[in-house]
């Protein structure tokens, strides 16, 4: 896999290494008074961005951590979280 | 056998030290270093295959495996490309796609038909009537194709794979790609360095003017430790990180025959130098034709001199040179034709006048003539005017140079024809990429390897370990020196192009690709896919540049607008066994694996373990299962998933998880619970047991464990919870000891009291056998009789389990396997999830809704809010019981539930001895589910009959439980 990917915890290893666990949409919502639509979209839609999108992932064969990082999906590439943060306060 | 040269510094091959193969039923004779082709060609084959499509005879053309002209059956394997394959002693060559021999094809016929098959021949034609296909398709495809496999044909060989990381990648051993090497290297980086020959040296290995150059940088070289050199090695794919693929050739003393290498670098160098652009002209592959470097590394590299009688028609200087060192070595050139009027070097031009070698500008040959071998060759002035025909065995024919780009592509860089050279060359590269040498259009030797050390530094720039002074004087040196020089603009000569080949492989002439134009495909892209020139076994390494520039001459188009077509992975020809790497095997055993198997256990692969089904050949288990009911049996259940979870916050994190309310649970009790996924989609099942306060032993089902601290811990990554979940699965054993007998059994190795008063049903109890093993005990009743669950760490899991058997010996304790579980708890109607449930079945529609607990929404369990919406949805499947009618034997598990439409499907059905019939579980429509429903079921080929079940209460087995809670 010519992905590589950060791990807060290992550094940047192979992409062979982790398993994808989908796009980042903030906490489960609370379940008083949710409307049903709200809660399929939050379980089900994305947004499929073409471009940089935050997404996370499972270092399944190293330290067992979840964690987020920020992939171009048009390049497969990652983006350092620091040059992205950068260019947003730009 | 031809004699060999055997005084050239250049040769490779060491003629005393002869190899027997046997080709065609015979015994020949090569030599030490030859490739499988050479050794044909030395023993005076010629004719080595016949073509995919009209079977024209094919010969040594590049030596490099760019078409698949000399693809044969090497030791049972189809398809392998001679050129690239060291001949080895007992090898059995034959010919394929042939009927007769190769010398003797008897579809050749084919070759006068083409006039019937012109491109696009199938697509057209064939289809009207519908019914013709299937016929024509068994003809065509016993006629067309290349080597042909058994399906049980299991290959041969091992297969490695290795993944090393690297600072610099260089592709290509030759002068530029050695010098890059060099040059990083002594910037103390790490290099690799991958040479798809078996050995360093590229364009100047087999000169003899350069030799001995490439000879000293080939040490130097192998001197630097810090330089990695992977010989025999093709590039194949190249991807974004700058990882780069590829597969090893083994030598005999290396433990693998062949192994994938991925390699991830900083930065790569390409330096794949160049390869000859085939010239077109009709017949351009008739055995007998082959390009500058074929003939010439015959002679220089394997001792073997191409031919008696040669004409040579070439555009580039190269051929100047070998024409006047094949000359030395005894061949006679008839000839040589120049593409070009002008631009050759005027020392070669001196040197030719003074051998006396014919030599007419402007020339090129037009026609190779012969039956099957080429006997004259007709030349002519580029512009065809004038011509003449000269006798010859050997025709030495290459229009030029063309850069193998294709590793520039496939990394996504973007090329652009140039003009002065006639190449395409890089215009974008991907980052951290360079390209060097010959790439570049570079001719000059000194040029090429000062390019190399540029690329070189350039790539120790990328690992911040270069100063970008140092490669600004570099820059200068190379500009001081001889450029690019000027290419050959001739694609063809000036022929009409019946018989005139683009793609060898697939049998494509330049009148296929005019018919594609005409009928409007007017890009290379669709050219290419409607005559599939390139599309054959050399992946494009004979058409690639040169069907765009036809197109382009064809259609008049100005130079910027030539596009290659788009060059994929794998850019060689490479076995899937080299991708698959070594076999394996996975599968995880138990601790009582080899006891089990002692017992006659026989085994099935089950998700990722190996576990014992059956213990005899009866594989309905009766013994088995009546032993349980009636005696006492041990089951080996050490798959299940176990896990420890404990810290603050445990509690917390099983609430998420599991859909009962697990504060409810108390010390020293179990709680039968699921898992749901967010759609309430039942996904686990398992007990959970309180240690102490936040601290937690809990199971889950086999094929379960290996995601669950997965899970855990996904559904938990907001909370910043501080809990700590250990994954127990192969850290301890269980045991299951199930039966009527199975107290007294235990009874024999414990010091505790276990009547049923002292260890109920659905109690825990911890204790240790003989003060030192410690047992996690549960009484549970999955297989619906008096049963305990002993968890007892691996290490102990045999001393254990032979304690329990001695001790069951009064009553012939027996093993019991997996089927019978399987059939025991059916009969209880106890659930397998994945058996009665699939990925749709939510927890409620196997009727387990009873463990969901509603008051704990600040929990956020998952799976609740579907639940709930799923509460009132009447169109879900539901869970049945059902027996079948008149006593008839179970369905097949997975058969469907019909009327006119499908209704449903049975998850597990058995002949039960228990209970003396057929018994089963199905999910069904939901107005189907009401007890005594008559179930009209559908196996599998059971054309017009159908069974019958009727649904009936569960469980079927001792409704009441008491046999569990005895």
């Amino acid at each position: 896999m010519a992905l590589t990917i950060t791990c807060p915890v290992c550094g940047k290893r192979n992409g062979y290494e982790f398993k994808y666990g989908g796009e980042e949409k903030g906490p489960r919502p609370e379940e008083k008074d949710l409307d049903p639509r709200a809660w399929c979209d939050y379980v089900h839609m994305n947004k499929c961005v073409a471009g940089v999108q935050e997404e996370w992932w499972f270092h399944k064969d190293g330290c067992g951590s979840w964690f987020t990082i920020l992939r171009d999906t048009t390049t497969n590439l990652e983006i350092e979280k620091k040059e992205a943060q950068n260019d947003e306060q730009v | 056998m031809m004699n060999r040269f055997n005084h050239l510094p250049t040769l490779k091959i060491d003629a005393a030290r002869k190899i027997g193969f046997i080709y065609k039923n015979k015994k020949y004779y090569g030599v030490q270093g030859d490739t499988v082709a050479t050794a044909l060609y030395a023993n005076g084959i010629r004719i080595f295959a016949r073509s995919l499509k009209y079977h024209r005879p094919r010969g040594l053309y590049s030596l490099d495996g760019e078409c698949s002209n000399t693809c044969m059956e090497v030791d049972n394997i189809p398809n392998v490309r001679c050129e690239n394959t060291q001949l080895k002693e007992g090898m059995v060559i034959k010919e394929q796609n042939v009927k007769g021999s190769a010398q003797n094809d008897m579809m050749s016929f084919i070759d006068k038909m083409d006039w019937m098959m012109p491109a696009g021949f199938y697509y057209n034609t064939m289809h009207k009537p519908a019914k013709i296909w299937p016929i024509a398709m068994k003809q065509i495809r016993k006629a067309a194709g290349l080597g042909t496999l058994s399906p049980d044909f299991e290959m041969p060989g091992s297969y490695d794979e290795i993944f090393p990381n690297t600072d610099v990648c260089v592709i290509g051993g030759g002068p530029s790609g050695m010098m890059a090497a060099i040059a990083a290297a002594k910037k103390d980086l790490r290099v690799i360095l991958m040479e798809s020959r078996p050995s360093l040296g590229g364009f100047f290995e087999y000169r003899k003017n350069f030799h001995n150059r490439s000879l000293e940088l080939a040490k130097e070289v192998n001197a630097l430790e810090n330089i990695r050199v992977f010989t025999h090695t093709s590039m194949v794919g190249a991807y974004n990180n700058n990882l780069i693929t590829g597969f090893q050739i083994g030598k005999p003393s290396d433990v693998f025959d062949q192994r994938y290498i991925e390699i991830r670098a900083k930065s790569v160098v390409v330096a794949t130098g160049c390869i000859e652009r085939p010239l077109i002209f009709d017949h351009n592959e008739k055995p007998g034709v082959m390009q500058i470097g074929c003939a010439l590394r015959l002679a220089n590299t394997y001792g073997l001199l191409p031919g008696k009688k040669a004409v040579f028609s070439i555009g580039h200087d190269l051929g100047l040179e070998a024409a006047l060192e094949l000359h030395n070595l005894g061949l006679k050139i008839e000839l040589i034709a120049d593409i070009r009027e002008d631009g050759q070097d005027p020392a070669l031009l001196q040197k030719i006048e003074e051998k006396n070698i014919p030599l007419l500008k402007g020339w090129v040959a037009c026609r190779a003539n012969g039956r099957k071998q080429v006997k004259s060759v007709e030349v002519s002035g580029i512009d065809g005017l004038i011509s003449k025909t000269i006798a010859c065995d050997l025709i030495v024919a290459s229009a030029g140079m063309t850069p193998v780009t294709g590793p520039v592509t496939i990394a996504l860089g973007k090329l652009k024809y140039d003009a002065h050279t006639g190449f395409f060359m890089a215009d974008k590269l991907p980052e951290k990429m360079h390209v060097t040498g010959r790439l570049l259009g570079l001719d000059d030797p000194r040029s090429i390897e000062t390019s190399g050390t540029l690329a070189g530094l350039q790539a120790a720039l990328d690992c911040e370990n270069c100063s970008i002074k140092e490669i600004g004087d570099v820059k200068k040196e190379l500009e001081n020196l001889p450029g690019p020089t000027r290419g050959t603009k001739l694609v063809t000569a000036p022929v009409k192009g019946r018989k005139s080949f683009i793609c060898f492989d697939e049998d494509t002439t330049i009148k296929n690709i005019k018919q594609a134009i005409e009928k409007g495909f007017d890009v290379p892209e669709l050219i290419k896919r409607f005559t599939s020139a390139g599309t054959g076994p050399g992946q494009g390494g004979i058409p690639g540049h040169n069907l765009p520039l036809y197109v382009a001459k064809y259609q008049a188009l100005p130079d910027i607008s030539i596009k290659p077509t788009t060059t994929r992975p794998p850019l060689v020809p490479t076995l899937l066994s080299t991708y698959a790497g070594t076999n394996h095997i996975m599968l995880k055993t138990t601790p009582m694996d080899k006891m089990q198997r002692e017992d006659g256990g026989i085994f099935r692969n089950i998700g990722v373990w190996q576990r014992a089904r059956y213990f005899s050949g009866d594989f309905t288990c009766e013994k088995e299962i009546k032993n349980i009911r009636s005696n006492v049996g041990m089951l080996d259940a050490s798959t299940l998933g176990k896990f420890r979870i404990h810290g603050p916050d445990a509690l917390k994190a099983l609430q998420r998880v599991f859909v009962s309310d697990m504060s409810k649970v108390q010390h020293g009790r179990m709680k039968y619970s699921a898992m749901c996924n967010d759609d309430g989609c039942v996904i686990d099942d398992g007990v959970i047991t309180k240690l102490r306060r936040n601290d937690y032993y809990f199971t889950t089902s086999t094929g379960r464990a290996g995601q669950t601290v997965e899970w855990l811990r996904y559904h938990t990554r907001y909370d910043k919870w501080d809990f700590h979940v250990v994954n127990l699965t192969d850290a301890m054993g269980v045991i299951n000891l199930s039966g009527p007998n199975s107290r007294k059994t235990l009874e024999k190795i414990v010091d505790i009291d276990i009547s049923n008063e002292a260890f109920g049903f659905s109690e825990y109890k911890e204790f240790t056998i003989k003060e030192c093993i410690p047992v996690k005990a549960m009484r549970l009743g999955f297989v619906g009789e008096l049963s305990y669950e002993l968890h007892v760490p691996s290490s102990y899991m045999q001393s254990v389990w032979l304690m329990l058997k001695e001790a069951g010996s009064k009553f012939n304790i027996q093993n019991f396997g997996v089927e019978a579980q399987n059939v025991l708890r059916m009969e209880k109607c106890h659930i397998i999830l994945g058996q009665e449930s699939e990925q749709r079945t939510n927890l409620l529609d196997v009727g387990l809704g009873f463990l969901w607990d509603r008051s704990k929404s600040d929990a956020k369990t998952i799976g609740a809010v579907a639940l709930a919406q799923a509460e009132s949805d009447k169109t879900r499947l539901k869970l049945v019981g059902f027996k079948m009618e008149n006593n008839t034997r179970a369905p097949h598990d997975g058969s469907l539930i019909v009327d006119e439409k499908v209704r449903g499907y049975v998850c597990t059905a058995r002949d039960s001895f228990s209970l003396k019939e057929a018994v089963g579980m199905a999910l069904v429509e939901g107005p189907l589910s009401k007890i005594g429903t008559r179930l009209e079921i559908f196996e599998d080929e059971c054309g017009d009959d159908r069974i019958y079940g009727k649904i009936v209460a569960m469980p079927f087995y001792d409704p009441e439980g008491s046999r569990m809670k005895m």
